[in-house]
């Protein structure tokens, strides 16, 4: 799993139905810069949404074949997808200051 | 998945019988998640019916190759939708320049889009 940012929605009407209907997030990575923030790494991934995930949400994204454990059974085999935003993150806590980042 | 476009297509009569009735599709990828994965370009398996030029959505590695039905398959990467429209948020743009790893050639078709929009 790691940390993004929603930074953006890809829209798409002719889909392959293994799909299954869901949004599609555009999510930046974020890693703990210098000054000890979150801050973007500058790539970007696409991810499918489980949660209602929304611009501007700090989420936690599954990779690979994690990503189908996201679906529920019997729907995570038949799921193509190797991204999804799994949960929405409220709060991080970094390094040993123990102080909370509350985010968006 | 990644964001690419299809730049042309593979014609094979001999392959292996996983592949019969797979069209494949050569997709020149827009990013890459991993700096360390950048490739230049990928065939996907394609079952949407994408045409050369279009723009598609691309799911890679051991999920995409369930979309035969079987892991059993000689696929890496294969196309899950062809892209109408990607939206970004204007504060991810500043001062008009990407603060993310998008090619030159991708131009987002709206950037402008602000939250809580319904």
């Amino acid at each position: 799993m790691m940390l993004g940012r929603v930074i953006g929605e890809v829209w798409a009407t002719r889909r392959n139905p293994r799909f299954d209907n869901r949004k599609v997030l555009l999510v930046a990575p974020l890693e703990r810069g210098d000054d000890g923030k979150l801050a973007p790494t500058g790539s970007v991934v696409v991810a499918l949404d489980t949660v209602g995930a929304d611009i501007g949400h700090t989420v936690a994204v599954a990779w690979g074949s994690g990503a189908r454990a996201v679906f529920q059974p019997p729907d995570n085999r038949w799921v193509l997808a190797d991204a999804a935003v799994a949960r929405i993150v409220d709060a991080v806590t970094l390094g040993n200051d123990e102080e909370e980042q509350h985010l968006e | 998945m990644i964001l690419g476009r299809i730049v042309g297509t593979v014609w094979a009569t001999r392959k292996n019988p996983k592949l019969e009735d797979l069209k494949l599709a050569i997709v020149r990828p827009y990013f890459w998640y991993d700096p360390s994965h950048d490739v230049d370009h990928l065939i996907a398996v394609d079952q949407v019916g994408a045409q050369v030029g279009q723009d598609v959505l691309v799911c890679v590695g051991a999920p995409g190759r369930w979309v035969a039905g079987d892991y059993r398959c000689p696929i890496e990467a294969s196309i899950m939708a062809i892209i109408d429209e990607v939206r970004i948020a204007s504060e991810s743009l500043s001062d008009g320049t990407p603060r993310f790893a998008l090619r030159e050639s991708f131009k987002p078709t709206t950037l402008q889009w602000t939250r809580g929009r319904t």
